[in-house]
């Protein structure tokens, strides 16, 4: 084994929401994340960059258990949500994954219509107990994701009919309709054009009053512009974790530097 | 280097020869293409021109004098009186009187031929039932027999150059057949026998029925079989098991169980399920028992590709919000694989209607003259009667053959398209 890299900047965090310590990801025999140690402050929009094939994305998908759906994938480490352990095999994913609620990098509205996309989550969820509280629910996840105005008199047309930006939004009106804890985004607008970004990034920026996002992202702007922390990934390690202005500013690691600079990546 | 007019030489000339090739290609594609439709052709061609006529009857009207003292009966004998009562010499002695000049034996066994055998068995249920008839005279229309039927249909008012007839009508027998059609007593009619008969010794009063009803009852059993077993078995290998070598052993089964010669699956619902459970031969339980273990591959491995068809994207925004591993599948994957696999479904089963040689194996190929009312009386099917009848001697039986070819095709035929139908009518897209 190689020695283990030590993380530079502030990667800890005093009553963290999620905490994560000496997580590793293998796939198969091929080691994907190294030893990562990183907190996940509360209500607060934390994002990680890095080039292409440098682990954030699976990194991501540990914090709620979404990588037990490929069958090579072993996580190992301690991974915390408000102290409990999730990396337990023991621990119902179903509950897990309720509380850290997922937005996928492709837009991936249900096959539906688009009410029925918001109210799956209460449905399964229990979380309503009749149609006025459901109704009341749907509304109100649209309103907050900006939609309602948009869908109001086609709430019972397919999802798929809806722009990509507008299926985006409908994805993350889904998620907090479940009202989770944390929000994991997977590089959200990547599929979008900027005016659709524009909008999810202020949408993401209202969501952080009330939830915990942590967001997978390729654009450095939008790292700046959206996210109070950002993680720095290269390789499968955690090379730099800090305040965003300060990593976007006065990097301490060089390959930080490299990277935010345009030399890698 | 060779200079810019050098490659622009060998760019043309490339050139020309790919549009060759590319031009010769799709006559390849047009010379196969024609070369099955004239196949197609050829073969339906031959089916109708032979069958068509199956859909035809013959019938011949005789003015038959139910006598009173022949019969002895009167219009107020019991029913049981009329059931002991002799038609079969009444019959032939009515025929005798309108053909008084026939008097050797062989002539007269010519006379009693022309219409079905079973005519006695007719007269004597329209007695019973209307038995005021008796004391009147009545013209009665009959079905011919087989070869007066095919004689009349096929060479009757033909030339044929060297004076042979289709069938076996003797020459007495013709020269009758002509002076009825002078005096318009013989005609066709449509063959209603041939939908509501089961089969039969006799061309002329067999029918299809009972083979449709045979198949009927033969598939139900295949699909309440076949299906739910099928589609749990797609649906637990391809989102539930866990890949290892015991489940690639299963597939690798299950994809050779598709490629066994159908007539082992008989051999073997011969040995298990007659010889070992003891449930009876020639029966349709046991049939669609057969036909479902041969169905069930065809279905698995339909329904599979019809699951493994639907976007991970989907199951991953199901599961990220916390559906279970089971709302997962019938939430969101099962309907939308739904409609491949109904599709591999009603393919499975359009095969296992035209299904004979395991049918074979556990008895179905006996004649039985009923329709059947359950899964547990004998019966045939479709493929099979189209297989015994092209078997039998008779010449009425020729275009009989044709014709069950036709109703099996246009089974077969609706089943497909309404298999394309549904898919069509179910495919959403996302």
């Amino acid at each position: 084994m190689t020695e283990r890299f030590q993380t530079v900047g502030n990667p800890l965090l005093e009553d963290p929401k999620m905490r994560v310590r000496n997580a590793s990801v293998f796939y198969a025999d091929k080691q994907a994340i190294f030893d990562v140690d990183l907190d996940i402050g509360k209500n607060q929009v934390i994002s990680m960059i890095g080039p292409s094939g440098c682990g954030k994305s699976t990194f991501l998908r540990c914090l709620n258990r979404m990588n037990d759906t490929i069958d090579i994938c072993r996580v190992e480490g301690q991974l915390e949500l408000d102290g409990q352990d999730i990396n337990d095999r023991k621990i119902d994913v179903v509950e897990l994954r309720a509380r850290v609620g997922m937005v996928f990098q492709k837009p991936n509205p249900f096959p539906k219509s688009i009410y029925e996309n918001v109210a799956y989550g209460a449905r399964i969820h229990g979380l309503t107990d009749n149609k006025v509280q459901l109704d009341d629910l749907v509304e109100q996840c649209l309103q907050r994701c900006g939609l309602w105005k948009e869908v109001k008199d086609r709430l019972h047309e397919p999802a798929t009919g809806l722009s990509g930006g507008q299926q985006q939004r409908l994805c993350i009106a889904r998620a907090i309709a479940v009202n989770p804890e944390v929000i994991l985004m997977d590089e959200p607008c990547s599929a979008l054009d900027p005016i659709a970004t524009a909008t999810v990034e202020e949408l993401i920026h209202e969501l952080s009053q009330n939830f915990t996002i942590c967001i997978v992202t390729h654009s450095m702007q939008q790292a700046a512009r959206v996210s109070e922390r950002t993680a720095y990934f290269h390789l499968g390690k955690l090379i730099e974790v800090n305040d965003t202005s300060k990593v976007f500013t006065n990097p301490e690691h060089q390959l930080t530097e490299e990277y935010i600079t345009g030399r890698i990546g | 280097m060779s200079d810019r007019k050098d490659i622009a030489l060998r760019r043309a000339e490339s050139l020309q020869k790919r549009h060759a090739a590319e031009t010769r290609f799709r006559w390849y594609g047009r010379a196969a293409i024609s070369f099955g439709m004239l196949c197609i052709v050829f073969l339906f061609t031959d089916i109708f021109s032979k069958g068509a006529g199956a859909f035809q009857q013959t019938y011949i009207d005789m003015e038959i004098h139910f006598d009173p003292e022949v019969l002895g009966l009167t219009p107020q004998s019991t029913p049981a009186e009329i059931e002991q009562a002799s038609f079969g010499s009444f019959f032939k002695k009515a025929l005798r009187q309108q053909y008084p000049d026939l008097t050797s034996r062989k002539e007269k066994r010519q006379l009693y031929g022309l219409v079905t055998s079973d005519m006695p068995l007719t007269l004597r249920n329209q007695v019973m039932a209307e038995p005021s008839l008796i004391g009147t005279t009545k013209s009665i229309r009959m079905i011919a027999d087989d070869d007066i039927d095919v004689y009349y249909k096929y060479s009757y008012g033909r030339d044929n150059e060297d004076g042979t007839s289709v069938g076996r009508a003797t020459e007495l027998q013709q020269s009758i057949v002509a002076e009825l059609a002078q005096q318009g007593r013989i005609g066709t009619r449509f063959n209603n026998t041939f939908f509501t008969a089961a089969d039969s010794r006799e061309p002329e009063l067999a029918g299809i029925k009972g083979a449709i009803v045979g198949s009927m009852l033969t598939l139900m059993i295949t699909l309440i079989i076949s299906f739910p077993i099928a589609v749990a078995t797609a649906i637990y290998l391809e989102e539930f098991a866990p890949k290892n070598k015991l489940t690639d052993f299963i597939e690798v089964n299950i994809n050779n169980l598709a490629a066994v010669p159908s007539v082992i699956f008989g051999l073997l619902g011969l040995a298990i399920f007659i010889n070992f459970f003891g449930l009876p031969r020639s029966v349709p339980l046991v049939g669609g028992l057969v036909l479902s273990l041969m169905t069930l591959p065809t279905i698995i491995i339909s329904s599979r590709a019809a699951i493994k068809a639907v976007p991970p994207s989907i199951r991953d925004a199901a599961l990220g919000m916390g559906a279970s591993k089971v709302q997962t599948v019938l939430h969101h994957v099962l309907p939308l694989a739904l409609p491949g696999m109904l599709t591999g479904t009603i393919i499975g089963m359009a095969q296992a209607l035209g299904e004979t040689a395991p049918l074979l194996m556990i008895g179905m190929v006996a004649f039985i003259v009923d329709v059947p009312a359950s899964v547990g009386d004998s019966a045939t099917v479709l493929p099979v009667q189209i297989f015994l009848w092209s078997d039998s001697p008779e010449r009425g039986f020729v275009e009989k053959t044709s014709a069950a070819i036709m109703v099996l095709l246009t089974f077969l035929i609706f089943m497909n398209s309404f298999a394309v139908w549904l898919r069509k009518r179910l495919e959403r897209r996302w």
